[in-house]
């Protein structure tokens, strides 16, 4: 899953979701200051992660409610830079979604391909 | 150490919270030729070590970082 093109791979994890926003927006934060430092970076969306992706809410909802900008300002700010966003099907049963409510981008990875990622990477780095 | 070229561009981040300083200054950077000087003006208070570390992982060169109250003037090169 890692191109390799880089100046070095950081792999985020994310498990909060909804019913967290204080905890929503950290991880995109980070990934993106990642990227502009030219180190290849995705996110890993598990446990409650996904719930963050769900095309109708990522405009709802924001690290400090209704004060600030949305989630979805930040997911784009990352994704803009190059930011991958990983979930995995497990954790889209575990919240009752499919693939099809989150937002466009997301691609779908399972436990191998998360641990080669991660044993690859230069730091993994989970929330 | 005083900076005597004029920068090519200047990026007024000021009121900026972190990470858009970073990103800004990284888009920003992209659109200088080789060795253009470009002046980041952030009153981020993360500015510096960011700027360090931001500048020895891309290669670009930080040539100074100026405070004037509560602005910092962040002098980059870009790599060539």
């Amino acid at each position: 899953m890692w191109t390799d093109e880089g100046e070095g791979k950081v792999l985020y994890v994310q498990t909060h979701g909804v019913t967290d926003p204080g905890r929503c927006a950290t991880p995109f934060f980070l990934a993106a200051s990642a990227a502009a430092m030219e180190v290849e970076v995705a996110i890993y969306f598990t446990m409650y992660g996904p719930t963050l992706l769900q095309k109708d809410v990522v405009d709802k909802i924001g690290p400090k409610g209704d004060v600030g900008q949305p989630l979805s300002y930040f997911i784009k700010q990352a994704t803009d830079l190059g930011v991958r966003l990983l979930v995995c099907q497990p954790s889209l049963e575990l919240n009752d979604l499919a693939l099809d409510d989150l937002i466009d981008g997301v691609v779908m990875i399972g436990g191998a391909a998360f641990n080669d990622m991660a044993m690859n990477a230069d730091a993994v780095v989970s929330f | 150490m005083p900076i005597t070229e004029t920068p090519a561009q200047i990026l007024d981040c000021k009121g900026l919270q972190c990470p858009l300083p970073v990103i800004k200054t990284a888009q920003a950077i992209k659109t200088l030729d080789p060795g253009q000087v470009l002046e980041l003006l952030a009153t981020d208070p993360g500015v510096e070590p960011d700027m360090k570390a931001w500048s020895s992982r891309t290669g670009n060169e930080l040539l100074a970082i100026d405070r004037e109250g509560d602005v910092f003037h962040v002098f980059l090169r870009r790599q060539g």
